[in-house]
């Protein structure tokens, strides 16, 4: 295919590619898709639970489906549009419920267990002995049954009590013994129930709690907390420390005998006409029922005395939901002598609000989760504090796209203005991409498509400033690009691909937030592949006779700038005593100050808020601890971004999520509706979650870097890569100890991705020391190391400084998400940088040197300088050789690649020196023309090359010449043996 | 924490070792690895083998990696020496 064909199909590709992005966004049209925003930008809750088994399922991928089925159901109850519902890792459920206000009632309806049975209530209750006293009032409750009162216990006389009964091992037992934490101080329970004992171990850690030893109630026993009229917030006071013991014993399950729950209410004849819940019986639920109330009747019956009121002596049935008595309801003997016919269903009735009542039916309709799930994570953000948010993310992003245009088009010019135009061309088509797929677009995805956007810029930095430095090495414009772009390519591919790889690893390990990040960088890095590489390719080439850039100037190429000359090498040991100086204070600084982790790491909760008039410090710590909460630490904040201005800052140790939900509500009874709020509560599961998931990325991402670093390379170019990767995230840890920064997930995040990011400058500056290790056969490798870094310092520090503008944009107008990603990465890419340069590259030298082919060069120049090295190769000892590519030199004298223009003037020149040798004749004369055309600026130290034929590899075995990507040499043409078989 | 402390001790000193004339066995990455392991593991043997946790990393800790980054580094060139290894200088 030729390159003018080649150019129209990518153009074109690039223009349909391009309408159909448009007809995505452009809002009013058939086509066009909604932006799928995150919770932090359009406001919600957020719920994360860990599943943890019960005795009828272990945590299977099988029971997580379904549990998150029924999860599905009760959203869909509360009404909330596009909720999310995702597993997350091993054993987490990510529930995303946009628009949700009230935390504490979504986690009621989303994350209960919801296990409904039906006991025996008489036979089942038992006393301090262990045993049923079914005539025992002091036992039962009498006609109290269920209420808080005769025969309750507090919840830790419960526990203890139980805990001392001997197991049993009945088919029909619910649990297998559930453990909880106690303080014998305090005669308390702290934490439970909970499956095993590490478990309660755990949900007491999670609640900030100490428990002084754990008891198991056994298999065979359940503690019930007694009936409440949840109408009546006095009598919720009083049940919350009353408890039963049950025989557990189950006449009746909710999944297996009950069907068609519905709110309703207790119109019949006698009703109360309070809200209730009707139900119908099963198949399999209705003669158990019958023959349940049958011998509830009977017991009833055989204690009936003539002449005495039914209810003092009427049995009763029990409704238990989560540990909890819903309803105690008494069978009437003398109505239902038989039991009660199960075939016109039945109600659960006793103090409901139609709220609860209704919650009750959906829970029973939705069935009980097969698994128990634990709250680790809760945050909350109001919807106008999402849309500030967004606001700033764009802001940013408009900002950091500027500054990038400006920087392009002021460095390169007409070539600026073609970046420029991809750059535009990448943001519609990632704009376009998120909608279609869609990307949930969150604020890291926007820390992430902002990098994306210096990114893009960079590969066009990469392959202009090759560009430029074939034409200022002699070649016509078109030539130019042509070869800058060929010989580009390799580093930008292998940059962007260790970024996309990094990225993908992040996208499998990281926590919820941080995957959009990683997901927007991934998507980000192979759109501006396509756009930043082979759009402008195709434009460039399309335009290679057009007047615009047919002179160098305007592609920036005009003047010789002047080249770098300094002795990096020599210089290194000073930057390496730098960086010493600098990890020895950081090293300090971790020691002494340690690091301020944020709650995602060390658990807790934050709270912001804003309100019409902002409460004292003291007036909302005094309103937090009546609701119960310890310690919590109130600060005024002003100024705030988030909050619009002024507002309060909570901190509070309590991490259970559970419990901090209903902060809003405390704060919103005192102080009125918060004009913004933001909550995140995490407790220390989802802490240790995170700390591990980060430290397997960054393991991994280390060896897939390595790998691939030494599948590119050599193996030894990934080792000095490593060193300089762990010399950044060091330094970075080492300023966030210094300045005391929070650090946070965003903080990981932005580690993991200077771990890819800062190698795309060590690719630039070993792709040329690559490059160059076959030019030069006879220097050493400081000398190649200083030659190729002063080639491409200048590249270097431009995609550096290009990806630091976005940065810097998201540093000044991002909001407190986008500040902690900013703030680490602007660290990163400033050492990554310098690393390259001075770290990675000297060490590689360093190793290099060591090997047997360098050790005899080095020893040869010095020896021919006096003992002493010199910085760069003169042509004595280190002049180019220029590795023979197959055809190229001789396309380029035959066939020109602008046959219109015809050639450049140094390439005239060229040709007629070539003539010239040709007449002359001799393989010197062939050898210095190959270096010249090829080469044609001087060493900054170069000697007149000596007209002496030198062997280039004197001092070298073949092999030690070869790397990976040295071009294959060209045969020498043989005449063709044309004869086969043996000679006659 | 600690380790993570004792860590960037050993890289810290590590850096100081480009002054040195490289007789290090397996040169500036032997020179590297004796360091890193050399302070992990005098941080590991002070504290008992056991890692203290970010409540528990001081100052001391991470000065207390120090020695053993330099002993990683001198067993590193005392084997270099051993083995004869040319001092390169550059």
């Amino acid at each position: 295919m030729t390159d003018r064909r080649r150019n129209t199909i990518v153009l074109t590709l690039v223009a349909a590619l391009l309408l159909a992005s448009l007809a995505v966004i452009v809002p009013g049209l058939p086509s066009s898709k909604p932006t799928k925003q995150g919770l932090d930008l359009k406001g919600g809750v957020q719920l994360i639970y860990e599943a943890k088994p019960t005795r009828f399922s272990q945590v299977t991928g099988d029971a997580i489906d379904r549990t998150m089925d029924i999860m599905r159901e009760r959203v869909d109850q509360l009404g909330v549009a596009e909720p999310e519902i995702q597993r997350t890792g091993e054993n987490q459920i990510d529930v995303s419920l946009p628009d949700v206000k009230n935390a504490d009632q979504a986690q009621q309806q989303v994350g209960t267990t919801a296990q409904l049975f039906f006991y025996d209530w008489e036979k089942s209750v038992v006393g301090k002995d262990g045993k049923p006293h079914p005539t025992d009032g002091s036992v039962t409750g009498g006609q109290s049954a269920g209420q808080p009162g005769a025969g309750t216990m507090s919840y830790y006389e419960a526990v203890t009590t139980a805990s001392k009964f001997k197991p049993t091992n009945e088919p029909d037992d619910t649990t297998n013994g559930l453990w909880f934490g106690v303080d014998d101080k305090t005669k308390d329970v702290r934490c439970g129930p909970q499956e095993t004992q590490t478990d309660a171990q755990e949900a007491c850690q999670n609640a900030n709690v100490k428990a002084t030893r754990f008891v198991e109630v056994p298999r065979g026993y359940v503690v019930v907390q007694a009936e409440s009229d949840e109408s009546n917030p006095r009598s919720v006071a009083i049940a919350k420390d009353s408890y039963y013991i049950l025989k557990d014993d189950p006449a009746l399950q909710g999944d297996r005998d009950i069907k068609n729950p519905e709110q309703s209410y207790d119109n019949g004849p006698g009703g109360s006409g309070q809200p209730n819940v009707t139900f119908d019986f099963t198949d399999h639920g209705r003669p158990i029922w019958q023959k349940v109330t049958r011998a509830i009747a009977q017991r009833g019956t055989d204690q009936l005395v003539p002449g005495a009121d039914p209810a003092a002596v009427a049995n009763h049935f029990a409704i238990v939901l989560d540990n909890k008595l819903i309803s105690v309801p008494y069978i009437d003997p003398r109505q239902n002598p038989d039991g009660i016919d199960g075939s016109n269903g039945s109600e659960i009735s006793g103090g409901f609000t139609i709220k609860s009542a209704q919650r009750l039916a959906n829970l029973i309709k939705t069935g009980a989760l097969p698994i128990k799930l634990d709250l680790i994570s809760q945050s909350q953000v109001s919807a106008t504090l999402g849309q500030q948010a967004l606001h700033q993310g764009l802001i940013a992003g408009i900002v950091g796209f500027a500054v990038v245009a400006l920087f392009l088009l002021a460095f390169y010019r007409i070539l600026g203005v073609i970046a420029v135009g991809a750059l535009v061309v990448y943001a519609i088509y990632f704009y376009a991409l998120i909608k279609l797929i869609p990307i949930t677009l969150t604020l890291p995805g926007i820390a992430g498509l902002i990098l994306t956007i210096g990114v893009a810029a960079d590969a066009n930095i990469v392959i202009f400033e090759r560009v430029k430095e074939e034409i200022r090495g002699g070649r016509s414009v078109a030539a130019g690009i042509a070869q800058g772009y060929k010989k580009g390519i390799a580093a930008i591919v292998d940059a962007n691909v260790v970024t996309f790889m990094v990225a993908f690893i992040l996208f499998i390990l990281a926590t919820a937030g941080v995957k959009g990040f990683a997901f927007t960088l991934g998507i980000g890095t192979l759109t501006s592949l396509f756009t930043a590489v082979l759009a402008t390719q195709a434009v460039l080439g399309s335009m290679g006779r057009s007047r615009w850039i047919s002179h160098p100037s305007a592609l920036g190429a005009g003047e010789s700038k002047r080249r770098w000359t300094q002795d990096f090498m020599g210089a290194s040991k000073w930057f390496f005593s730098m960086s010493g100086v600098i990890l020895l204070i950081g090293a300090l600084a971790i020691g002494g100050k340690g690091l301020n982790f944020g709650i995602d790491f060390e658990s807790g909760t934050r709270v912001k808020a804003a309100f019409a008039q902002t409460p004292s410090e003291t007036r909302v710590g005094d309103a937090l601890r009546a609701a119960g909460f310890k310690n919590p630490e109130v600060q005024k904040v002003s100024g705030d971004k988030e909050l619009k201005g002024q507002g309060v800052q909570i901190s509070l140790g309590e991490s259970d999520p559970a419990k901090t939900a209903k902060v809003r509500g405390v704060l919103a009874s005192k102080f009125g509706q918060p004009t913004a709020y933001q909550a995140s509560s995490i407790g220390p599961t989802f802490g240790k979650t995170v700390a591990k998931s980060a430290i397997i990325a960054i393991i991994a991402s280390l060896i897939v870097i390595s790998a691939y670093i030494a599948l590119r390379f050599e193996w030894k170019f990934a080792v000095p890569v490593l060193i300089a990767v762990m010399h950044d995230v060091l330094i970075t840890a080492g300023v966030y100890s210094l300045t005391g920064r929070e650090v946070t997930t965003s903080t990981v995040a932005a580690l993991l991705t200077i771990l890819g990011y800062s190698l795309y400058d060590t690719i630039i500056v070993f792709d040329r020391i690559r490059e160059n290790v076959p030019r030069m056969p006879r220097a050493a490798f400081t000398q190649i190391v200083n030659r190729s870094m002063s080639e491409v310092l200048t590249r270097s520090l431009a995609t550096s400084f290009c990806t630091l503008l976005p940065i810097l944009a998201l540093l000044l107008f991002g909001g407190d998400t986008l500040k902690d990603f900013a703030f680490a990465l602007l660290v990163g890419v400033i050492s990554g940088a310098y690393s390259s340069v001075f770290i990675a590259s000297p060490v590689l030298s360093h190793w290099k040197e060591r090997e047997e082919v360098y050790r005899r060069r080095r020893t040869r120049i010095a020896a021919e300088n006096g003992g002493v090295v010199p910085a760069y190769a003169t042509a004595g000892h280190g002049a180019d050789v220029e590795p023979r590519r197959a055809r190229a030199a001789g396309r380029r004298l035959t066939a020109p690649d602008d046959p219109e223009r015809g050639v450049s003037k140094s390439e005239f020149d060229e040709m007629v020196r070539d003539i010239e040798h040709e007449t002359t004749g001799g393989a010197v004369a062939a050898k210095t023309r190959r270096s010249r055309v090829q080469k044609p600026e001087p060493e900054p130290e170069a000697e007149p090359e000596p007209e002496v034929e030198q062997d280039p590899t004197a001092d070298a075995r073949p092999e030690d010449l070869v790397l990976k990507d040295t071009p294959k040499r060209d045969k020498p043409k043989r005449p063709r043996n044309k004869r086969h078989g043996r000679p006659r | 924490m600690a380790m993570f402390a004792w860590v960037m001790m050993g890289l810290a000193l590590w850096h100081f070792t480009i002054f040195i004339p490289d007789r290090f066995w397996g040169g500036i990455v032997g020179a590297f690895l004796g360091a890193i392991i050399g302070a992990a593991l005098f941080g590991l043997i002070v504290n008992g083998f056991a890692v203290p946790g970010q409540g528990d990393t001081h100052l001391l800790q991470a000065i207390e990696a120090a020695p053993g980054a330099i002993i990683g580094i001198a067993l590193v060139y005392a084997e270099g020496v051993r083995r004869k290894i040319p001092a390169l200088e550059l």
